[in-house]
């Protein structure tokens, strides 16, 4: 099995949730951020309600959940954008 | 008088009485005068923007006083803008602030913020961010985006061209279905006081640094390091 090691940034109350602001995540199916996701979730279960709309920055650059991921890459997730007023 | 008024402020190294007499010329919009906006526009009359438009097309309901310091029970019923206006020039008469009873949409958005130097964001819709966010590129004017829920605030300054926009932030946001957005009701005015800070540095020509994120209930402040997305379909460099 292909294991894709990815050093996440996490932010907001994900830092608490996961108990550090930088995690490492073992990606074993898939190499996009939506699979990242899907193992932050799985690893998380607090942040499930999230799991759509979460801010995800592939090298610091707001991207889609499809986007292509590598080691080298630097992830960052925070919590939904939020619209109250 | 005047310079009475903003000593300590003005007694403030990043501003000092220039950045004080800078702000005095400067004309500051904000969309929107509910928790966020008029908290927002409070601050900014206190610390002496030179002119004001306040912008709400609702009236002041009773579900609104736990998270504003600027309306009371008397206000119910009256128009927000206008009591604003009215409460806000009492506060500083040197300030001009001015009312504008209407709503904003993409037909008339551009008559409302085409002099502004800011635009500052009280509103609580997404749709309505998107609005002012092209606006904002297409005509060079920086704004700062805030928003809450429950116990969470966001604010993030966008300086066309140079920062990411909002656009470049919400790309994978479904359209919310929620009608009431549930909000504790101290947190506006401390999101709308990071927003004014936020403002006054774009004001006085300092550039705006990501997505600052604060969490009251998990105790946490961060500040998100994003930069342009050049796909972004709003300011991608074409």
């Amino acid at each position: 099995m292909n294991i894709v090691k990815i050093n996440v940034t996490v932010y907001g109350r994900y830092k608490n949730i996961a108990g550090n602001q930088t995690i490492q995540l073992d990606i074993t199916d898939g190499n996009t951020l939506r699979d990242v996701i899907d193992v932050f979730v799985k690893q998380y279960p607090m942040t499930k309600k999230d799991k759509s709309r979460m801010i995800v920055t592939k090298n610091k650059m707001y991207s889609s959940y499809d986007t292509m991921i590598t080691e080298e890459d630097e992830v960052s997730i925070a919590p939904p954008v939020v619209s109250g007023g | 008088m005047t310079k009475d008024r903003y000593r300590r402020q003005a007694l403030v190294r990043e501003l000092g009485q220039n950045g004080q007499d800078m702000l005095a010329t400067k004309h500051v919009v904000v969309i929107g005068g509910g928790g966020l906006g008029s908290n927002s526009a409070n601050l900014m009359v206190r610390m002496g923007i030179g002119s004001i438009d306040i912008i709400d097309y609702d009236s002041v309901e009773l579900s609104n006083l736990h998270r504003t310091s600027v309306f009371s029970e008397e206000d119910l019923g009256k128009s927000k803008a206008l009591v604003l206006q009215e409460k806000l020039q009492k506060v500083n008469m040197n300030v001009r602030a001015k009312a504008i009873n209407q709503r904003v949409t993409s037909e008339n958005i551009r008559a409302f913020v085409s002099d502004a130097d800011v635009i500052i964001d009280g509103t609580d819709s997404v749709p309505l961010r998107l609005l002012i966010n092209e606006e904002s590129i297409r005509h060079n004017i920086p704004w700062v985006y805030a928003g809450v829920y429950e116990t969470v605030g966001m604010v993030m300054g966008i300086l066309p061209k140079n920062t990411p926009c909002f656009q470049c932030i919400t790309q994978n946001i479904p359209k919310s279905t929620m009608k009431e957005i549930p909000v504790l009701g101290s947190l506006p005015a401390t999101i709308a006081s990071i927003q004014c800070n936020e403002a006054i540095k774009i004001l006085l020509g300092r550039h705006p640094k990501g997505l600052i994120i604060y969490d009251v209930w998990n105790q946490c402040f961060d500040s998100m390091n994003i930069q342009r997305n050049p796909s972004c379909i709003t300011c991608g460099r074409k």
